[in-house]
């Protein structure tokens, strides 16, 4: 990989949120390209390609989850979305249609930042095949994939299969958002037609067993109406 | 002033005046061995005192007419005759003429009474909807005018810091401590999120209120909606000790999640905003037969008397009025609710404080996940 810091495209056409973006991305190593719509987004990602894309689902031209679709056909770069408040819809079929994570505007820089860093991470991974650690820590939380076992602050946790399952799931893509039928996809098959009240029922009492609150979870984070984040650090 | 004597009626009346008058003369031939004149005299002036009640003057003129004829005419002697023996019976006839056109006078002057009090009721209702049509569409208005000077002020307010702190830190003329300079920009941060706030309170609101509210139901515990509804308030509950109670074989809810979460977020805030700082809050939980409730309370001042009937009302902001705020939060916390079936209530706690309740029919019992 060259000196140079990682090629974003900026998918947006409001000026001032491109000024932004600009100032802090640049300010920060990233190297960027610029487009006001979705048609100059292709163009621009075919001709030169990102190693991360923004892009608002509010373009006025096209439908972003059109253009994730239309953009996944031929490359696997991670997509961040930006949305508005309150359409949560619209972030479950963006990452349904193969975004990675979402932006809730209004943001802030810092929450745009770690939200690249944890796709570019994962994607980097992906890339060159590295296997993922055999021992996952997070706080007191701690993970051993080999030997399969949970420790919270040194004792052992007992979790059953599915439970084991679903955390090492999120611990392994930590940092990073999982949608309800991702996580149903993942742990309970392909063919699962189970309901996503699966997925809560599980995580509730996932929480019981390695959160210290579980009603005021450090870990596993809610983000209500799309799915749920494992939180770094 | 309309009148039940139109020219039909009339016309009706006379001939009706002229059959009942036939009819009692026929009748009382018939029984004149058990009637006496005085008797006669008596029916004809009920039959004379109907017909004006019922076909107005001229019927009534006809039917005294007509009556005094018979009378005369089949009872008074000479008999079959229009001549009389006695001259007193010249004064039965007039006392009959007269009373008769006294009472259909008195009585048509009733019913013209009658009629007019009528009308004048219809009116007076008529009135009475359009003062109370005038009086809402004034409400309406003050309500319209009161939200757009709240929402004026409240976006003025942060908008007024963040342009303050902006061309401050902009001014290249003076020389702003580090310290001051962090403080500006961290005022400016914290006015832009007061503002995205409100703006999203108004979204909600107009959304309840447009109906454009779609409730999208799941089952949930609600342990995960407290959760994330806590750490969505996690930097302004500055600290303040909140304690969870919620028992271990709480059903899961039939409701929208995102709609319950911000109902928990809206109560909080709220609870927040009107304690002193640092005092506890507390939330529970249970459920009985057909329902399941959680509560969020404080120590706070409690609601006052006028409060506790207006605190869901728009734009109610109570006798805190310094506290930021349009006043939307409750209302929208009860719109919410009671679109998805449940209901919201607030009361004042034992020991000081407020409680506000929110009741959920449970729906049926959660499908089965084998966890």
């Amino acid at each position: 990989m060259s000196e140079a810091g990682p090629l974003v495209l900026v998918v947006e056409d409001e000026p001032q949120m491109r000024r932004f973006l600009r100032a802090s991305l640049a300010s920060h190593g990233y190297r960027l390209l610029e487009a006001g719509g979705a048609a100059e987004a292709l163009r621009l990602a075919s001709a030169h390609p990102p190693d991360l894309v923004l892009l608002d689902l509010g373009l006025p031209d096209a439908d972003g989850i059109d253009t994730t679709r239309r953009l996944r056909e031929w490359t696997r770069v991670p997509i961040l979305v930006i949305s508005a408040r309150q359409r949560e819809d619209d972030k479950v079929m963006a990452l349904d249609a193969g975004a990675d994570d979402y932006l809730t505007k209004p943001f802030g820089v810092n929450e745009l930042l770690a939200r690249m860093r944890v796709a570019l991470r994962h994607a980097g991974r992906a890339l060159d095949g590295t296997a993922a650690e055999p021992v996952f820590e997070s706080g007191e939380l701690r993970i051993d994939l080999a030997r399969r076992e949970v420790t919270r602050g040194g004792a052992v946790v007992h979790l059953t299969p599915i439970e084991y399952k679903l955390l090492v799931l999120l611990a392994q893509n930590a940092g990073k958002v999982l949608t309800h039928q991702q996580i149903l996809r993942e742990v309970w098959g392909p063919g699962s037609t189970r309901q996503t009240h699966y997925v809560r029922v599980y995580m509730a009492e996932l929480r019981k067993k390695v959160e210290a609150d579980p009603a005021r979870p450090r870990h596993i984070v809610t983000e209500q109406g799309v799915g749920y984040r494992f939180r770094e650090g | 002033m309309t009148d039940d004597t139109t020219e039909a009626n009339r016309g009706v009346g006379y001939l009706v005046a002229a059959s009942a008058v036939s009819a009692v003369t026929a009748l009382s031939w018939l029984g004149r061995p058990l009637l006496t004149l005085p008797d006669l005299a008596m029916l004809y002036l009920l039959v004379i005192i109907l017909v004006a009640v019922r076909f107005g003057r001229g019927p009534s003129v006809v039917a005294s007419a007509l009556s005094i004829a018979g009378f005369d005419f089949f009872f008074v002697p000479p008999l079959f005759t229009f001549a009389v023996a006695n001259k007193r019976h010249a004064l039965t006839f007039a006392m009959m003429f007269g009373v008769g056109q006294l009472i259909s006078g008195f009585t048509l002057r009733i019913k013209r009474q009658e009629l007019s009090a009528r009308e004048r009721e219809a009116r007076a209702a008529q009135l009475a909807e359009e003062a109370r049509t005038a009086a809402l569409r004034m409400r309406v208005e003050e309500m319209r005018s009161s939200l757009l000077s709240a929402v004026s002020h409240d976006l003025r307010t942060p908008l007024a810091a963040i342009t303050g702190a902006a061309t401050t830190l902009r001014d290249e003329s003076a020389t702003v401590p580090e310290a001051e300079r962090r403080d500006l920009l961290a005022a400016i941060c914290e006015e832009a999120e007061r503002m995205e706030r409100l703006v999203s309170n108004l979204l909600d609101m107009t959304r309840l209120e447009s109906g454009g509210l779609r409730v999208k139901r799941e089952w949930v515990p609600l342990e995960e909606m407290v959760g994330s509804a806590l750490a969505r308030l996690e930097p302004r509950l500055g600290g303040r000790e909140v304690t969870v109670r919620l028992p271990e074989t709480l059903p899961l809810w039939s409701v929208d999640p995102v709609l319950l979460e911000q109902v928990l977020v809206n109560l909080l805030e709220n609870a927040v905003k009107y304690t002193p700082a640092g005092s506890p809050l507390e939330v529970r939980a249970g459920a009985d037969e057909g329902t399941v409730f959680f509560e969020v309370s404080d120590r706070g001042p409690g609601l006052s008397e006028e409060a506790l009937g207006r605190v869901f009302e728009k734009f109610y902001r109570g006798p805190h009025v310094g506290v930021g705020g349009v006043g939307l939060g409750l209302p929208i916390c009860k719109g919410m609710v009671e679109a998805q079936g449940g209901a919201i209530t607030a009361e004042n706690r034992d020991g000081g404080g407020a409680v506000f309740r929110v009741t959920m029919p449970r729906g049926g019992d959660a499908p089965a996940t084998g966890a």
